[in-house]
């Protein structure tokens, strides 16, 4: 417990010093591309999630708007 | 510069509210940072999935249990309400049916054991396997004195021949379910700021035997100009699990010890209730950062405790009981071997508590030089069950041309079993000790004790050891007018050998998957600019619709009611339907009661009654309805539909007739009936259809519809097999009324006439339905249906109007029989029970969005509520039927 | 556990609060010098030229999706101001020139749209999102900045033009 509370906070840590470069808001052409999107198919991660949830035991942890229990 | 400086300050004493205005603006959301936070997007989505596993290893028993599959349906609307509220519905559905594993056991105890069928009589008796069913406690185990497993043979003559090798050798004893659904709906509610968004929501889900609610909070952050982006999200989830348990096995199930705080176990009307309740809270941080200008980052972490009933009330843990001191030689045994003798069969127990946490990253990087998309992901999970996982994940986003989208896709995915899993556990004592005296003869017997037993057990898969391996593909393509259709596939290896490190669980738990799906994706948006963008051109400013539809929409409970008036005009439109049936029965005209519908509605015969009547029936249709005109005289229709079925039944009480003694299989089919809710559902059959023009003065239109109606629902769901034993007790088909799909190829003609003036309009339409196939696969066809309908409607207000309809049907019965097995304990397992006369008036409301956003969104409803009926032979009675049509043309 | 999760989340709206408040006053101070070649004609434009007139100043970019949505408003402002003291210079920041003069084919523009690629207006004008606009008085002052596009905000933008349109220039 206390080993993955020190791991979440050095990760939180982590990230925000993560150094990077300034793009001006009108260089952001390509991170605008449907498929530079961070989810770019949503509704069949949805699905596939679904199935992994119901099949794999590391499915929790998101705090997503889960329901069901689809015990199959 | 002094002037300059001059009128700054003039500026800044007058513009009190531009001033006000700016420091709004500044919390606006600037850049897209993804295109999802585009300013205004509605978006309607439909989505179907099919889940199919494949068999597993049983070892040489011959399971003809179909593996199981699920079929999925989903549905959402996204919608902007304000310029910055937005809120989305979500629907989905899911049904699901086939065998999966209740228990593992040693293989040598054998415990999937052949289902026979005998056929035929005398000599020409044939016998023959029709599946393996689960045997979870009768039968025998050895072990050494090691307690391994060990060869046994009932038939050897020597101690030798029959106690032979050690066997660790496990298998899954599989079990097969009828079919079950589940339904969720949920929402979304956002608010956005300029850096800032905020958002609720909340759904509900529901299976037979488990419910879900759930809150949810979320909000963002953004800073550096939309650089970085800070997500927090909340959710609380709360669950209840009342399951019955399996009737076929409660009677070898131990489930009168162990359980706690959470679970209740009564016996209600002879059945077994097992009810529990969770919680879940969960937490999730992500924070992403745009790392330079084809780069960006996203880190997150999360945490979820979970407190409650959190096993599967289905699955068990076959517990094998050995005496380490039985006197081996009074029992004949070699003295190697101690008897384990029949496992007894624990329902699962977990923790009754859980805690959480995953830690995620996910890059993205644009490969310029092929336009194309790099997402690597990778997750760490722990959980206090022992539970450690990893997953990574990589996606290639690949654009091809300007409209098409190539993504495959490879996934890993590795975890720890959890502290409790285990196969089969073997305790170390007696299950009931039987102390003698010195004679001899037995005075008392000690039971077990529990201390001895671990706190928590689970066989269940999914908690072991184990890799997992996939890969798929998913293609979507764009079409000019802001519709996507996107398909997908995957690939899934599920391998104890998979697992990262090593020591995954034996090759008995491997099994593999797929997955299709397909979407379509209306962006309303894009089409609701097209239309502008189309009006400017014009007008300067957004007039009247050119595609409204003079005279306006049928009830929503019409099909095939309008045209589109403009070649390539193209529409999308989502119809439901809800049918419901409770309460008497009828027979022709009059309600009859129990004892009539005994005597009389299950065959003419003295022999033949009913065991059980229906309680309520409920069908529930959702259908895609896709239009296109290629010319301006000439339609065509293409509707995909998904039904989902269910029916209660109850015992006919026993009055006043002699009952002769039920056999075994009749019992247990009455038994089957009224303890479950029966529920089918997956695809329905796919209409087809070509509307051709036949007059229109702008004030009277008349266009007839020709098409068919192809055979892609189901017409062969079976109850699963039961037991064991020559003749079986396979129940074999499920009602003629739950099957989804007619199964045959049904011509479908129709005419429709409709009329306007000022607020008024009215139509008739004529059609029918023809089968065109004598029987379908399972043996029988649906009765050819005709019907005839009136309405009239007014428009109180130019969105909104009112009708009024009525509506003649006319249906045969059933022509032919099931030609498998098929119990039959009702009316409606009767063919001559189906079909009728049936008069109806139909109330509804039809909503046409005329300006903004949603301009030319089409919505209506109708009830039809039933006014006579004539049925053939004895049926439920009718209780109305809902229908609601959405549509869009463009 | 929760006492970091608290520091954790304190230190967080620190930041949040440090981020909001060095955002800059870009309304009051007078328009940068800005000027560029319009697309697709080729003639060379300046802020300048258009002193005592008011100008509406739109940075867009064809992958930006509420730029596509405000190309039908800014047609209207153009053809219902046409015949004041008013112009609507489109500032395109496509690194591609050809990725514009796709999406000025699909889509039609009335307005004048300078090609921008060379960042020097944007970086002047200190542009924070996209689209950004700016509305511009006759004495060359921006008078407000606007960041986004919204449906439901264009009446108060043509409220504002009208303000600026009645104001007459300050005597040098």
């Amino acid at each position: 417990m206390n080993k993955a509370n020190r791991l979440f906070i050095l990760w939180i840590f982590t990230a925000s010093v993560s150094g990077c470069a300034e793009v001006a808001p009108w260089e952001r052409g390509n991170l605008a591309k449907p498929q530079m999107a961070l989810d770019p198919t949503p509704m069949q991660t949805g699905f596939r999630s679904h199935i992994y949830g119901s099949r794999e035991a590391a499915s929790g942890g998101d705090a997503g708007s889960g329901g069901g229990c689809g015990c199959y | 510069m002094r002037a300059v400086e001059a009128v700054v300050a003039a500026i800044k004493n007058k513009s009190n509210s531009l001033q006000a205005l700016t420091a709004a603006a500044l919390l606006l959301p600037g850049l897209l940072q993804s295109p999802q936070a585009a300013a205004e997007e509605n978006e309607v989505d439909f989505q179907y999935g099919h889940y199919q596993e494949g068999y597993r290893n049983l070892y040489g028993a011959q399971s003809k249990f179909d593996p199981i599959e699920v079929d999925s349906l989903h549905g959402s609307a996204k919608i902007t309400l304000a310029d910055r509220i937005k809120l989305s519905l979500n629907y989905s559905e899911d049904t699901w049916s086939g065998a999966t594993p209740i228990t593992t056991a040693p293989l040598v105890f054998d415990a999937n054991r052949a289902i026979l069928k005998t056929t035929g009589r005398g000599k020409n008796a044939v016998t023959t396997v029709v599946g393996a069913s689960p045997y979870v406690q009768s039968g025998q185990l050895f072990v050494d004195r090691n307690f391994n497993p060990i060869n046994y043979n009932l038939f050897g003559t020597t101690k030798k021949q029959m106690y032979g090798a050690v066997n660790k050798q496990v298998v899954h004893t599989m079990s097969t379910a009828s079919p079950e659904t589940r339904q969720q709906g949920d929402f979304k509610l956002g608010y956005e700021w300029d850096e800032m968004a905020l958002n609720v929501g909340g759904g509900i889900s529901v299976e037979r035997d488990y419910e879900s609610r759930f809150v949810n909070l979320g909000s963002r952050w953004d800073f550096n100009q939309k650089q970085t982006s800070l997500n927090l999200g909340l959710s609380y989830t709360n669950s209840s699990t009342f399951a019955i348990l399996d009737h076929f096995v409660t009677p070898y199930i131990e489930h009168n010890a162990f359980f706690k705080n959470y679970v209740d176990i009564n016996p209600d009307s002879g059945k077994n209730k097992l009810s529990g309740q969770k919680e879940d809270w969960a937490t999730q941080l992500s924070f992403s950062q745009v790392l330079n200008k084809s780069a960006l980052i996203e880190f997150g972490a999360g945490y979820t405790r979970s407190t409650g009933y959190m096993s599967n009330p289905y699955k068990l843990v076959e517990i094998f009981f050995v005496d380490p001191k039985q006197k081996t030689v009074a029992l004949g045994l070699p003295k190697n071997v101690l008897a384990a003798g029949a496992p007894h069969a624990f329902l699962e127990q977990r923790p009754e508590e859980r805690n959480q946490w995953n830690l995620n990253t996910h890059y993205a990087q644009h490969i310029d030089l092929l336009d194309a998309a790099l997402h690597f992901d990778y997750r760490f999970y722990h959980d206090d069950w022992g539970i450690n996982s990893h997953t990574f994940e990589l996606d290639w986003g690949q654009p091809i041309g300007n409209s098409w989208m190539v993504t495959p896709r490879v996934r890993y995915y590795t975890q720890d079993s959890a502290d409790f899993y285990t196969p089969y556990l073997i305790s170390q004592q007696a299950y009931n000790k039987i102390i003698y005296n010195k004679k001899g003869v037995p005075i008392k017997s000690i039971p077990y004790d529990p201390n001895q037993l671990p706190s928590y057990f689970s066989s269940d898969q999914r908690l072991s050891g184990y890799g997992a391996l996939s890969s798929g593909i998913t293609v979507s393509k764009k079409f000019a007018k802001g519709l996507t259709l996107e398909a997908g596939f995957e690939y899934y290896t599920h391998k104890g050998a998979l697992k990262l490190g090593g020591g995954g669980e034996g090759s008995y738990a491997d099994f593999n998957y797929y997955t299709v799906n397909a979407a379509l994706k209306v962006d309303l948006s894009t089409l609701a600019n097209i239309r502008i963008a189309d009006h400017s051109e014009h007008a300067g400013h957004a007039g009247h619709s050119a595609h409204s539809h003079h005279g306006g929409h049928a009830p929503a409970g019409v099909m095939f009611d309008h045209m589109l008036s403009q070649a390539d005009d193209i529409m999308i439109g989502y119809r439901y339907m809800y049918g419901f049936q409770s309460g008497n029965m009828q027979h022709g005209a009059d309600f009859v009661d129990d004892l009539t519908v005994r005597n009389n509605g299950c065959g003419q015969k003295r022999s033949e009654y009913c065991l059980v009547r229906a309680t309520d029936h409920t069908m529930q249709m959702h259908m895609l309805d896709i239009m296109y005109a290629p010319t301006d005289w000439l339609n065509l229709m293409l509707m995909p539909q998904f039904m989902t079925m269910d029916m209660n039944f109850r015992a006919i009480p026993r009055v006043r007739i002699r009952i002769p003694t039920l056999d075994n299989e009749l019992a247990q089919a009455v038994n089957h009936h009224i303890s479950h809710e029966h529920a089918t559902g997956g695809i329905g059959d796919t209409g087809m259809y070509a509307l051709v023009k036949l007059f229109d003065n702008g004030e009277h239109h008349l266009h007839a519809g020709i098409g068919f109606s192809a055979p892609t629902g189901n017409v062969g769901i079976k109850y699963r097999p039961i037991h064991h034993g020559a003749g079986g007790d396979d129940l074999g088909f499920v009602h003629y009324g739950m099957q989804l799909g007619s199964g045959t190829w049904d011509f479908k003609p129709s005419v429709t006439y409709t009329g306007h003036l000022d607020d008024w309009s009215w139509g008739a339409q004529l059609s029918g339905t023809k089968r065109l196939e004598k029987q379908n696969k399972s043996g029988f066809a649906l009765g050819n249906i005709f019907q005839s309908t009136v309405w009239g409607s007014y428009n109180i207000f130019d969105w909104l109007s009112t009708s009024v309809r009525g509506v003649y049907t006319t249906q045969g019965s059933i022509r032919g029989e099931y030609n498998e097995v098929h119990d039959k304990s009702s009316s409606f397992d009767y063919p001559a029970n189906y079909g009728g006369q049936y008069w109806d008036v139909g109330f509804g409301v039809n909503a046409t969005v005329t300006g903004g956003s949603f301009e030319g969104n089409h919505l209506a409803f109708e009830w039809l509520q039933p006014v006579s009926d004539k049925v053939n032979g004895f049926q439920l009675e009718r209780q109305g039927a809902l229908s609601l049509a959405w549509g869009y043309a463009f | 556990m929760n006492q970091r999760i608290t520091i954790l989340l304190s230190t967080l709206f620190f930041f949040l609060s440090i981020q909001t408040s060095i955002a800059t006053e870009t309304t009051g101070r007078v328009a940068p010098a800005c000027e560029g070649s319009s697309i697709p004609d080729a003639k060379n434009y300046n802020l300048q030229q258009f002193k005592g007139k008011v100008v509406y100043v739109d940075f867009w970019a064809s992958w930006c999706a509420p730029c596509v949505q405000s190309f039908p408003f800014m047609n209207s402002l153009e053809h219902e101001f046409k015949d004041k003291d008013f112009k609507v210079l489109a500032v395109n920041m496509d690194e591609s020139a050809v990725d514009a003069q796709n999406f000025l084919k699909e889509h039609s523009a009335k307005f004048t749209v300078l090609n921008g690629s060379d960042q020097r207006c944007a970086k002047a004008f200190d542009v924070k999102a996209m689209p950004s606009s700016y509305l511009i008085d006759r004495n060359g002052v921006i008078r407000h900045e606007h960041l986004g596009f919204r449906a439901g905000e264009t009446g108060q933008l043509q409220q504002f033009i009208k303000q600026l349109l009645s104001e007459s220039p300050a005597s040098h």
